[in-house]
């Protein structure tokens, strides 16, 4: 009997030792499909329309308002020499904007990693470009304020490789148009309930948050909260009789006491002074990187993905452009740099991607800036022209793919990457949903 | 002895030979076949009329009447809304919008006296102050338990979680 009772157990303790590893916190049995290059991804949609000329061209003022003054705003990214005269990108210390903002990585993200010189996006609108980078695909039926129809990063993350709802993460610049619908699809096979959270901390840790949002009440978690939920469960499960049930993205209790702790942290934060801003924080885009730095660091997501947008001032203002876009730039080294040396978990663990949602015109509009330069839409063939870049653990440094004359990549690309560096490529691609030109950018290499 | 021949009364023996067939008729029993049931009535929830969800601003204008019994104001539910919109969670945003009505000093809750005094009427007002509807004895049974077996249970509590129970996002 005792032999018989000695093999039943130790059957039964082997097992779950072999099993209880690839039981995720969804349910899902088995492990990921690949390899794993890092355990995070921070996925910067930069930053509203960014026209080639002034990007990776580096051609300043040279392309756009027939200046020959070239010269690489962008230096925390790109390698080449900033402009030499006519500064206007920078900060303001006797003229408009004259003061460039000090380079923050001692080597660019290009040295660092790959860029992928010239990469077509087939679309020119905002809401198609956002959608596109965070579904891989360009197909979608409706206009603005409408929520995806095919599945989104996040989605395929958290069905994927079962991560909580805060393991995935949309910071957004702001709550226009459809970025706070980007967070998830309305796909019947992923949807709400494979969710990320979103945040657009402007908002929530802003002036209107700051009035209805930080003056919470605070209960006791045992003598107060605890009979608050169970008057609700009895509540709702007396509705569930009705049939009719609320979307939600499934955080757990412990999740959203996490997410109200944070809320609640920042604002204390916020109110010393030290939110994890970037040296320089002056405009809507710098602010948001300086939240998502704080939700890596409370979080430390898997999926992370930033949407910056002041570039988008183009439209009305060249110069606002050039200084937006220079911000763009400090604030993605910011967050590079936030993550290697205030972060640990996810320092060399993480790999961050960066990609326009799309260009602009090859053709100014008629509207003036303050200093006679003309601005710039997103509608013509430029428009379709971007650039991408990708910097992290395992993968190569110092490597330009593609040129002008040798485009490389589509926009799309972004999502098999994500999932190739979190290591279920194969779930993603398998699934169907992924526009049928876009690959891994480990592809190309 | 009286005499009610044919000869007597033809006229009325005529009428009782024609009536006969109509009275055996009417006397047959007429029911010999059928089967007697009960109409089928459909029950439904208490809450089964509610099959609209509330937009964010439609949440947060009837919350803010249901706690402070008065409107809220135009700027006030932008900005709300707005806050709502900027975090994904729309549970713990409300959750959070919620606590900080609570903190109002204006906002319009009975004492924990008074609904200990009276937890029937109390209930009974909760009730049709959120739920728009009258509470049934089962539910009845539940909160008056929870209330006599819970001290720390004041109406607030109870308020903030009819806020948020999955019932008030319908109307």
């Amino acid at each position: 009997m005792k032999r018989r009772k000695f093999l039943k157990t130790g059957g039964l303790v082997a097992t779950g030792a072999f099993a209880a590893p690839y039981i995720l916190p969804s349910g899902r049995l088995f492990a990921r499909t690949g390899s794993q290059l890092a355990e995070h991804v921070v996925f910067v949609l930069f930053a509203g329309g960014v026209r080639q000329q002034e990007a990776v061209s580096q051609r300043y003022l040279d392309d756009s308002q027939g200046v020959n003054i070239p010269g690489n705003i962008l230096y925390n990214l790109l390698e080449g020499d900033p402009p030499d005269s006519k500064i206007v990108y920078g900060t303001t210390t006797d003229l408009d904007g004259d003061t460039p903002i000090p380079k923050i990585l001692g080597q660019t993200i290009q040295k660092q990693g790959v860029l992928f010189k010239e990469v077509l996006s087939r679309t020119t609108g905002h809401y198609s470009g956002l959608n596109g980078l965070v579904t891989g695909n360009y197909y979608y039926t409706q206009g603005l304020k409408s929520k995806p129809t095919l599945p989104t990063i996040f989605e395929y993350a958290r069905k994927h490789l079962g991560l909580s709802a805060t393991k995935t993460w949309f910071v957004g610049n702001g709550i226009s148009n459809s970025v706070p619908l980007l967070n998830y699809s309305l796909h019947e096979d992923y949807g709400v309930k494979y969710g990320a959270n979103f945040l657009a901390p402007r908002i929530t840790f802003g002036d209107q948050g700051f009035k209805h949002l930080s003056n919470a009440k605070v209960y006791h978690p045992e003598e107060e909260l605890d009979p608050i939920y169970q008057m609700k469960y009895f509540l709702d499960n007396v509705w569930l009789a009705s049939g009719k049930t609320i979307d939600t993205i499934n955080n757990t209790d412990e999740e959203k006491q996490d997410i109200k702790d944070f809320i609640k942290e920042m604002f204390n934060k916020k109110s010393a002074g030290t939110i994890a801003m970037p040296p320089v924080s002056d405009n809507s885009d710098l602010e948001t990187i300086g939240y998502a730095c704080e939700v890596l660091k409370w979080f430390k997501p898997t999926v992370t993905v930033v949407n910056l947008h002041d570039i988008d001032g183009c439209h009305s203002n060249f110069t606002y452009y050039l200084q937006s876009m220079h911000r763009a730039d400090h604030g993605t080294a910011h967050l590079w740099n936030y993550i290697q040396t205030q972060i640990p978990e996810m320092a060399d663990n993480t790999v961050m991607i960066l990609v326009p949602e799309h260009g602009r015109n090859l053709e100014p509009n008629p509207i003036k800036d303050e200093n006679d330069w003309l601005a710039y839409d997103h509608s013509d063939d430029n428009s379709k022209r971007i650039f991408s870049m990708m910097v992290g653990p395992g993968i190569d440094g110092d490597l330009v793919i593609g040129s002008e004359s040798n485009r490389v990549g589509i926009a799309t690309d972004a999502v098999p990457t994500i999932a190739e560096v979190l290591g279920f490529k194969d779930d993603v691609m398998n699934a169907g949903h992924i526009d049928v030109k876009a690959k891994s950018m480990f592809d190309h290499l | 002895m009286k005499d009610f021949s044919l000869r007597s009364y033809p006229v009325k023996w005529l009428l009782l030979v024609l009536l006969l067939p109509f009275l055996l008729i009417q006397c047959r029993n007429k029911h010999k076949n059928s089967v007697f049931e009960v109409n089928p009535v459909q029950s439904l929830p208490p809450s089964a009329g509610k099959d609209k969800q509330k937009t964010t601003q439609q949440f947060i204008s009837i919350l803010y009447a249901n706690l402070f019994q008065k409107a809220l104001s135009a700027n006030e539910l932008v900005e709300i809304t707005n806050c709502i919109t900027s975090i994904g969670d729309k549970e713990t945003a409300h959750e959070i919008v919620i606590s900080n009505f609570m903190n109002h000093s204006d906002v319009r809750i009975p004492s924990n006296t008074e609904m200990r005094d009276d937890v029937d009427t109390f209930l009974d007002e909760t009730y049709k102050r959120f739920f728009v509807r009258d509470i049934t004895e089962a539910e009845r049974a539940f909160f008056k338990d929870f209330i006599a077996s819970n001290e720390n249970v004041t109406p607030e509590l109870v308020y903030f979680a009819f806020t948020l129970a999955d019932e008030y996002n319908y109307y």
